[in-house]
């Protein structure tokens, strides 16, 4: 058999080792912390929550503490961070497919902003409160859709989208959204801090709500996107390409960018903004796994999720009792990171 | 029965008009060139049959079907493109790039068959690209890629193929190697080629028919020998050609010369006489009379190659029976032609006793008529001297007296014309 196809039947097995790797990690870093839970003691007492399998474990008791320190506080924790890696790992190489450029990253191109913004309106003014715990994604959701489209809109020039366009589009945009975010929170002052921490990203305080929240936001987003993945391979040889390939690219496109839309608004809702994981993440998954989207989305998404797990462990525990906000973690590897790509590749 | 038909197509970019009115019809198995000038609207045109653009008014029908309704899957399996520009930036292998084409024929979530990767290695062994499969495309050179990309369109399975400039990163021997295979799967397995080229003589050569576009209107549509005409090219490409039957090949070819210039007014009546023979004339009979002026030969032996030039030019020419020596009859007819012209070029011809008279004829015209006298030395008279010296002697008697002499048939024309502007001052 021919040895570049052959490489794709170990996909199966990639994807089965790296989730069985996420999960082991994820009940690995709730034992992490002030109270020190051994790791048999965390998976029993995860194991005990799903009724189902308790005939199995024969029922055995565990300290209240340790359970509500374990299941209350660590685990939802756990589940979102990686929930909101693997969102923004999976949107970031949608987009890079999407303008068939490396450099593209919901954070990057405006987008979390535009999330941002909605959030903040719906935080701050209270404006649909009706919605109940739907009111911010939604708001988020909205709010990234618009910035999308019209980041899209800037930077295409004829049927091209530039890189420097869209890159400038994307600074322009947040800068602008930004500013409202601040004007409002001036506005605003005695909910400032609470909109500041918020935007800074951060995992703290979040419980099994918040799950509840963003989970369909962020799983029905990242399994409608890998409905796409032969779609987004053959974009990435150019639009006419696709078309001739039988892909219908002006719906596609719309698609793409209201599921790519739907999937950071999940991600940003819940926990501000994030930067510089949809760079770093399909980057690397991409060394390792190559272009093809079949295996590129799920392994980015699981990649992103390990990765916003470890660096949340290491933002809640690392200063403790003082916590980073994790937003601040990324940004200070991404950014350099990102340079070293735009260096690397000599962008136009 | 028509398998491509266009309707009224009119497409625009904007206010930019770029294809008017089109009408046209392309058969089922055939093999079409497009070819015009730059901003001519080839490639908008192949952009239109292809649905990429969508015209502003008319249709264009595949197998009867509107082509912008087709779902664009079913329409990738009757129809692949070769489009110009494939550059990408991401590290697929070749063969799974190839593969891609059997995407219109899959399932979202089927992987490739046995079938699909053989398809494409049926493909990518007919454009030579089977040893590339492993490598990576952005590594590939311009021309590589380019049969990358028509491995893939062939992978597609499709009826129609249509190519845009296919061969224009290409290297002259896989030019020739991609146009063969073109046209054994058109023979073949009847697969409908419409390419639009660039080289007239690749398009005369290969394709069936041919489309001449000149701003964004069909200035002639049929066999090659119909299109390319003389008249066509120096209309729509404002450039002198010459047409000539290849004697290694049969086939025709154009060679282009420059840039069209016009006569400048009032020097219609120039006359050139040229001392030819064997071949050695046409090359200026066609740009003597493409530039205006009148033309006349002698003495030619009928069937000779200088004699079917200035026929098919309709030229005056006094004309001798087939291998006899020239009668002092077409001397006569000769000695009118060269009364009644301006200049004589005499091209290097060898010469003999049959037809020293030719020469003997133009030296005495430029003693006693005082006509200017051109000789082209492409070879030295030594060498093409049948007549013991006497052609010798002519000729250099004939410089003597003020003859000019020349390498190139080509440097006639710049003498030509200064002839003419003092022709023109002695008038």
């Amino acid at each position: 058999m021919e040895s570049s196809l052959s490489v794709r039947k170990r996909w199966k097995y990639l994807i089965a080792v790296s989730f069985l790797f996420l999960l082991v990690e994820s009940i690995f870093t709730t034992t992490i912390g002030p109270a020190s839970i051994s790791f048999r003691e965390a998976v029993g007492i995860i194991l005990s929550k799903f009724s189902f399998l308790e005939s199995l474990f024969g029922g055995k008791e565990y300290a209240d503490v340790h359970e509500t320190i374990i299941w209350t506080i660590r685990m939802p924790r756990v589940v979102l961070a990686a929930l909101v890696g693997g969102a923004l790992a999976v949107v970031g190489v949608t987009f890079q497919g999407f303008f068939r450029n490396s450099m593209a990253d919901p954070y990057v191109i405006g987008i979390s902003s535009g999330a941002a913004l909605g959030a903040t309106i719906g935080i701050l003014t209270g404006v649909g409160d009706f919605l109940g715990m739907f009111q911010i994604p939604l708001f988020a959701f909205g709010s990234a859709l618009v910035t999308t489209w019209v980041v899209y809109n800037l930077s295409k020039v004829g049927n091209k989208v530039f890189t420097h366009t869209l890159l400038l589009a994307g600074i322009a945009l947040s800068a602008f959204m930004s500013a409202i975010m601040s004007f409002m929170m001036v506005l605003n002052a005695e909910e400032m801090h609470k909109v500041f921490y918020w935007l800074m990203g951060s995992f703290a305080n979040r419980n099994w709500d918040h799950v509840i929240m963003v989970s369909p936001l962020i799983l029905i987003g990242t399994a409608l996107l890998m409905f796409f993945a032969k779609e987004l391979n053959a974009m990435l040889f150019g639009d006419s390409t696709a078309q001739h390939l039988g892909v219908n690219i002006d719906k596609l496109k719309i698609v793409l960018l209201v599921l790519g839309a739907l999937t950071a608004a999940g991600a940003v809702a819940v926990c501000g903004t994030i930067g510089f994981v949809g760079l770093i993440i399909p980057h690397i998954v991409r060394i390792m796994v190559g272009p093809d989207h079949r295996i590129l989305l799920p392994m980015s998404f699981l990649v992103g999720a390990m990765f916003m797990v470890a660096t949340d462990t290491f933002a809640r525990t690392f200063f403790a009792p003082v916590e980073i906000p994790i937003g601040i973690i990324t940004s200070l590897f991404g950014g350099p990171f990102f340079i070293y790509l735009l260096r690397k590749k000599k962008v136009v | 029965m028509p398998e491509i038909n266009v309707q009224q197509l009119d497409f625009s970019y904007g206010d930019r008009s770029i294809l008017e009115n089109l009408n046209f019809e392309i058969a089922s198995g055939s093999f079409i060139t497009i070819i015009g000038p730059n901003g001519s609207g080839k490639s908008t045109l192949l952009k239109n049959l292809s649905a990429s653009l969508i015209p502003q008014k008319g249709a264009v029908l595949l197998d009867r079907e509107d082509i912008y309704r087709i779902n664009k899957r079913s329409l990738a399996k009757q129809l692949a493109v070769v489009p110009q520009d494939n550059n990408v930036d991401f590290e697929f292998s070749v063969l799974e790039s190839v593969l891609m084409g059997r995407m219109p024929h899959q399932n979202r979530f089927t992987g490739d068959d046995e079938r699909d990767v053989a398809i494409a290695r049926w493909a990518m062994e007919l454009t030579g690209t089977w040893d590339l499969k492993d490598r990576y495309i952005t590594t590939l050179s311009g021309g590589e890629l380019q049969r990358v990309v028509v491995a893939r369109a062939l992978t597609q399975e499709p009826k129609v193929l249509l190519l845009d400039e296919p061969t224009s990163h290409l290297d002259i021997q896989y030019q020739y190697d991609l146009l063969e295979l073109l046209r054994t799967l058109n023979r073949t397995k009847g697969l409908t080629i419409v390419a639009v080229l660039h080289d007239l003589n690749l398009a005369a050569q290969f394709s069936d028919q041919v489309i001449l576009l000149n701003r964004g209107k069909i200035m002639a549509y049929g066999p090659p020998v119909e299109v390319l005409t003389l008249q066509n090219i120096k209309e729509v490409y404002q450039i002198e050609a010459v047409i000539s039957q290849n004697e290694i090949t049969g086939r025709f070819n154009i060679i282009p010369l420059g840039k069209f210039k016009n006569k400048p007014d009032g020097v219609k009546n120039i006359r050139v006489h040229l001392v030819c023979g064997g071949g050695k004339g046409a090359f200026l009979m066609d740009r003597l009379y493409q530039h205006g002026f009148e033309v006349s030969c002698g003495v030619l032996n009928v069937g000779d190659t200088d004699w079917h030039k200035a026929r098919e030019l309709g030229l005056e020419v006094a004309e001798e029976a087939p291998f006899a020596p020239v009668s002092p009859k077409a001397v006569e007819v000769n000695r009118r032609l060269i009364k009644k012209s301006d200049v004589i070029v005499v091209l290097p011809v060898p010469i003999g006793k049959g037809n020293l008279a030719n020469l003997e004829e133009v030296l005495a015209a430029q003693v006693n008529l005082k006509k200017k006298v051109v000789i082209i030395e492409q070879e030295s008279i030594d060498k093409r001297d049948f007549t013991g010296g006497t052609a010798r002697k002519l000729i250099s008697r004939m410089i003597k007296n003020g003859a000019c002499t020349r390498k190139n048939p080509n440097d006639v024309m710049e003498l030509v014309d200064e002839e003419i502007n003092e022709i023109v001052k002695d008038r």
